[in-house]
């Protein structure tokens, strides 16, 4: 027998219910899976003060007198990774993108090593590797801390040159690059002027994970003696009860901060790749 | 000697021979199109005058000047794009300011030459305007513009109407036409559409598989194709294998059935294998126009194509196309009726088989 068409729209409602109730339920697991954790730390670090709730926790975090060192020390090398690792992933993938698309895989796959090796592993075979002539960089602070900053850069690789890459798939890189060409730029030009500007997202996404991944980084800087801001959290954790949690908080405020301007950023960016086409 | 001169020119791409001897001389303010479907070497061609690629072999000269191995950036050719290429960050006058600017021109030179350029596109309202602001006909103006601020020697123009609406395409291509001849610029044009080509052009190289077919007016491509593919690709033809009957007097057999040719056939035996060609709107029902070439052809199929009714018939075993105009007082045949079709001796085109 045929379903009356009455029917089959009281049959087809509830299912639709139960969908977008079901969608709600696992965005509300979700959200309470990481919201909870992110709350009872926030939480944590207003008892700073005994019975009361306050910001003690983080006026002592921000009167310590080795945070702001390891702080800035952490802001110097995240901003010197950025610069480095920008200087060699651009025209890399600028020229694998324009002239070498075959290579692309072999790119791809050496910018990915750092994901395989593990931290622990990578910092032992450096420490082996640069700890005697002739390639001897742990000998004093400064040097180790040049080595810690190459290290870094390799580290930013798989962020950085997926970020590159997609913002250059997203730009027509060989028309504009020809466009220019015959309007007689040569390659600084074309560089500076043509390309930086339309990648301008994808090169701040990719510097703000890699400076979100330095500011962070443990492993690597505690075995090379760095007093970074990863090392400084992991001793403050060890000798500290509230202050830990006021310092995850900061961590994570920055991090949040950084994500802001990449999507305040991109919406404005957005607007002048799109090519509209509607007459 | 002519202003641009591609002489023998030969592009390998490992073993695949994309352009093979092409040679053609272009004067200044001519018009030039690259017509041929997809792969038949035309963008290649125009990529090594604008040094997008270097020859295998042969030479590009330009003025005089050798340009075979120059930089793209050291050529002074202007260059259109199928994607408009505009620069996303730049504005419509930063866009067509680019090139002057590379060039370290004066600030008031290149205010003054960006306003005769938005000028020269009607797109005053629009100078502050970015790319995506734009319709894709406008974007393709402000790329022309971009191109001629330069004062460029040769513009290069890569189907730069392709990705338009077929409207805007055709308004377009007028413009272009009328600003190439007003600033007597010489210019080369790849396209795949035979009308584009036929309407715009001073002449048109006829291009199939990396070799050229014809040279020629659109007049003469169209009205006197010299092979077969190009008799095939410039507008709708019938075409049939024949054989050369009476040399003498241009008699030739499609299947048994006796045409006659204005074409000189002296140079051919009788027996010869030949390829006739005759486009359908030179054919016609006898009733109308009595002359030569009166044949019994059986109509197999009628189609209605708005200002054209294409009648499908069949002459001998072969199946030709005629076109006839429409107009309401037609007297259309019946579907399997046998009538007398004709065409003029000069409609009879014969090429090599």
């Amino acid at each position: 027998m045929m379903p009356s068409p009455v029917s089959t729209a009281v049959a087809v409602k509830p299912s639709a219910t139960r969908k977008r109730l079901g969608s709600w339920l696992i965005f509300s697991a979700v959200s309470l899976y990481f919201l909870i954790p992110l709350g009872a730390t926030f939480y944590w670090s207003l008892r700073g003060q005994k019975d009361v709730l306050g910001f003690e926790a983080y006026r002592k975090l921000f009167a310590d007198t080795n945070f702001l060192p390891a702080f800035s020390e952490s802001i110097v090398n995240a901003v010197a990774t950025i610069f480095i690792s920008l200087l060699i992933v651009v025209p890399t993938a600028y020229w694998v993108t324009l002239r070498l698309p075959k290579l692309r895989p072999v790119v791809e796959f050496i910018t990915l090593l750092p994901f395989v090796i593990p931290g622990i592993v990578l910092v032992f075979g450096i420490i082996r590797l640069y700890s005697r002539p002739p390639l001897l960089l742990t000998a004093t602070y400064d040097s180790s801390r040049i080595l810690l900053i190459c290290v870094y850069v390799a580290l930013s690789f798989p962020y950085m040159f997926r970020s590159v890459d997609n913002g250059l798939r997203a730009i027509d890189v060989r028309t504009l690059t020809e466009a220019a060409q015959s309007l007689g730029a040569n390659w600084t030009t074309i560089l500076f002027k043509v390309i930086f500007p339309n990648l301008r997202v994808a090169l701040l996404s990719g510097a703000l994970l890699t400076f979100a991944i330095v500011i962070g980084e443990l492993t690597i800087a505690l075995y090379m003696a760095q007093h970074t801001l990863g090392p400084y959290m992991a001793n403050l954790t060890r000798s500290k009860v509230y202050e830990p949690s006021a310092m995850a908080i900061v961590a994570f405020a920055i991090t949040w901060a950084a994500m802001g301007i990449i999507d305040f950023v991109g919406r404005g960016s957005s607007k002048h790749l799109q090519m509209a086409d509607t007459e | 000697m002519s202003y641009l001169s591609i002489s023998h020119v030969t592009k390998q791409f490992g073993n695949t021979v994309v352009v093979d001897d092409f040679n053609l001389e272009i004067e200044k303010g001519e018009f030039v199109s690259f017509l041929g479907p997809s792969g038949c070497g035309k963008t290649t061609t125009l990529r090594m005058v604008a040094g997008f690629e270097i020859p295998t072999s042969g030479k590009i000269l330009l003025d005089g000047a050798d340009i075979t191995d120059k930089a793209p950036n050291q050529r002074n050719v202007g260059m259109i794009f199928q994607s408009y290429a505009l620069f996303p960050n730049m504005t419509v006058a930063q866009n067509i300011a680019f090139g002057l600017s590379v060039r370290k021109e004066s600030r008031e030179m290149i205010t003054q030459r960006v306003d005769e350029m938005i000028n020269l596109i009607n797109l005053e309202k629009h100078a502050t305007k970015y790319p995506y602001q734009l319709s894709g006909g406008q974007q393709q103006r402000v790329s022309l513009a971009r191109a001629l601020a330069i004062h460029p020697q040769v513009l290069l123009l890569d189907e730069p109407l392709s990705a338009l609406d077929a409207k805007i395409r055709v308004s377009l291509r007028a413009e272009i036409r009328a600003i190439q001849k007003k600033l007597g610029i010489t210019a080369i044009f790849v396209t795949h559409d035979q009308e584009e080509a036929l309407s715009i052009s001073d002449r048109i190289v006829v291009m199939n598989v990396g070799v050229m077919e014809q040279v020629g007016t659109p007049f003469e491509v169209y009205n006197f194709p010299t092979t077969v593919f190009s008799a095939n690709f410039v507008g709708s033809l019938n075409n049939a294998s024949a054989e050369v009957v009476n040399p003498a007097s241009g008699f030739i057999s499609i299947d048994g059935v006796q045409f006659e040719s204005a074409v000189d056939l002296t140079q051919r035996k009788s027996g010869d294998k030949v390829r006739v060609a005759i486009r359908p709107e030179r054919l016609s029902f006898a009733s109308e126009q009595k002359k030569a070439n009166v044949v019994d052809a059986t109509i197999e199929n009628i189609t209605f194509l708005g200002s054209v009714v294409r009648i499908r018939v069949k002459i001998g075993g072969t199946k030709f196309n005629m076109d006839t105009f429409n107009n309401p007082f037609l007297d259309l045949p019946k579907i399997g009726a046998v009538e007398q079709i004709t065409c003029s001796r000069e409609a009879v085109l014969v090429l090599d088989e």
